[in-house]
């Protein structure tokens, strides 16, 4: 294996995972200096009751409740970002602990941001943009604690550093990253994902898978990140499917939390490939929710990378071990078996798997090539993307 | 020490090769895609190039103080800036490094890091037609 001129990789996220976790939130809450606590979710979610018993948890490890803002909607945007740190500002708050999805966890990191620091969201649109010591070269100012409590298994979003918020004027997302971003807390507890419908469960679990395969093959792939990014896979395939046919299998949900929270990992050093990058246009453009995107992608995008040379192929062999699939062949055979083997699971998930069904038209397809080719997920796929191919990637999977 | 004396050693010799980017209708015409206005700011020499890549728009490039509203910043040392037309610096490990730091819509400026492969040896030319293969051996 090739010892590599420099990766990074960070996890700083104290993360703990178990059962009966959500009444514990305050006592694990309060050893990361919060004291006065805005809960911050969505409708949905606390109309199940479940912000209810994490209000209950937090008061009962001695920490108060400042408030509950519930305005998030399924994709955030700068205006409720402002809306929920002004909320922090006005209820005393002095930390955010975050109920929810993606939506929920990105609105906390981000609304964090503008409480400790001031200003717009955007402006604070970047990477590793924050305040820090040494004339911007030092170590960056901390911010408010902040803890979080997924209540999906995909996004993983609470333990990374970034948020990605939606400019509705401008009909784009932007994204603020930096390390002070990262949660404090993660807790993971599958009762936390018992109301989670059986569609959700499923495209959200593609999410992480797509994550972890496209981890694991990046071009910023590392150790660290690998080692997270194959038991991550472990976990899928032995509970994906469990957890999506069977919501009340509580340890599929439990090992599927874990297994989202691991597969984000690699994200921290970079690694990341062009499932995302065909993905984000989709959703940009016919608001194709990302897991259902990523479900629809992974397989072309591996068929197309895995017959991009020999070292390419070889960690998609890794892939294909772990999966219980045969490695041998040319890279375009190792793809093509692995493409077939998610194809089948995203079928027996329920999930679309053809682009026309979700409502991309043909005539679509040149902007969101243009758009894919742009992203900056591209910069770090193993195997070299142009427009044109992104052109053809889509029309296969349309 | 840097490898740049002063700002005009940057203007000379990164500042010179934005100006003859611009005037490449076919390569700049690619760039113009970004539609954006990107502020480099370099440190040591404290240094600035403001490039302006609207669609539909003449192409500007200001070294030093500008009017131009930039929408999107990078902030490097200009030795990394140096290196990273010479090909030698990957932007994905700089930004993670925190050697360049991006604010704004970052996406638009990864969009070109495909489409400015063609200019390092552009770039290294120059460098021997100025004379200056001082800053090639020494990157």
């Amino acid at each position: 294996m090739t010892f590599k001129d420099f990766w990074q990789f960070v996890a700083p996220t104290r993360v703990v995972a178990g059962r009966g976790l959500l009444e514990g939130a305050g006592f694990e809450f309060a050893k990361e200096g919060a004291t006065r606590v805005l809960v911050v979710t969505d409708e949905v979610v606390r109309g199940t009751g479940l912000v209810d018993r994490v209000c209950d948890g937090v008061r009962d490890g001695g920490l108060e409740v400042a408030g509950v803002y519930d305005g998030v909607p399924p994709d955030s945007d700068a205006p409720v970002v402002k809306a929920c740190a002004e909320a922090g500002r006005s209820e005393g708050a002095d930390s955010f602990l975050a109920v929810g999805g993606g939506s929920v966890m990105d609105t906390a990191k981000a609304a964090n941001v503008v409480f400790t620091h001031g200003g717009e969201p955007r402006e604070w649109e970047g990477f590793f943009g924050l305040p820090r010591a040494g004339d911007g070269m030092g170590r960056p100012e901390e911010l408010a604690p902040l803890a979080a409590i997924p209540t999906t298994a995909g996004t993983g979003s609470e333990v990374s550093f970034a948020a990605v918020i939606k400019d509705r004027e401008a009909h784009l997302k932007f994204t603020v990253a930096d390390f002070p971003m990262y949660p404090r807390l993660a807790i993971l507890d599958p009762d936390a994902t018992a109301t989670l419908p059986a569609p959700i469960a499923a495209a959200t679990g593609m999410d992480a898978m797509t994550h972890a395969i496209e981890g694991y093959v990046s071009t910023e792939w590392n150790p660290h990140a690998g080692a997270y990014s194959l038991m991550a896979l472990r976990l899928i395939r032995d509970n994906l499917e469990r957890a999506v046919s069977d919501t009340s299998d509580e340890d599929a949900r439990g090992n599927m939390l874990v297994a989202a929270n691991l597969a984000i990992m690699p994200t921290s050093s970079g690694a990341i490939g062009i499932a995302h990058s065909l993905s984000h246009p989709c959703g940009a453009h016919y608001d194709v929710p990302h897991g259902v995107a990523n479900a629809i992608h992974l397989p072309w995008a591996i068929e197309w990378n895995a017959a991009g040379g020999e070292e390419i192929a070889d960690r998609y062999r890794d892939v294909n071990e772990v999966l219980g699939l045969e490695v041998g062949g040319p890279g375009e055979e190792v793809g093509r078996v692995l493409a077939d083997h998610v194809r089948d699971t995203v079928g027996r998930l329920g999930l679309p798997t053809r682009l026309s069904e979700v409502g991309v038209p043909e005539s679509g397809i040149p902007q969101l090539a243009e758009d894919a080719e742009g992203d900056g997920c591209t910069l770090v796929n193993p195997r070299e993307t142009t427009a044109e191919d992104f052109r053809e990637i889509y029309a296969r999977a349309l | 020490m840097g490898y740049f004396k002063n700002e005009q050693e940057v203007y000379d010799t990164i500042g010179k090769l934005f100006e003859d980017l611009r005037e490449d209708d076919e390569l700049f015409g690619k760039f113009q895609k970004a539609n954006t206005v990107v502020q480099y700011r370099f440190r040591d020499p404290e240094s600035t190039i403001t490039v302006k890549m609207l669609d539909g728009e003449p192409g500007q490039v200001d070294l030093g103080p500008s009017q131009l509203d930039p929408e999107v910043t990078m902030t490097m040392d200009a030795d990394t800036a140096h290196r990273f037309w010479l090909g030698k610096v990957n932007v994905t490990v700089a930004l993670a490094r925190g050697q360049m730091k991006a604010k704004g819509p970052v996406a638009k400026i990864l969009k070109l890091v495909p489409l400015v492969k063609p200019v390092f040896p552009r770039y290294k030319a120059q460098l021997e037609g100025q004379g200056r293969t001082d800053l090639i051996e020494v990157a």
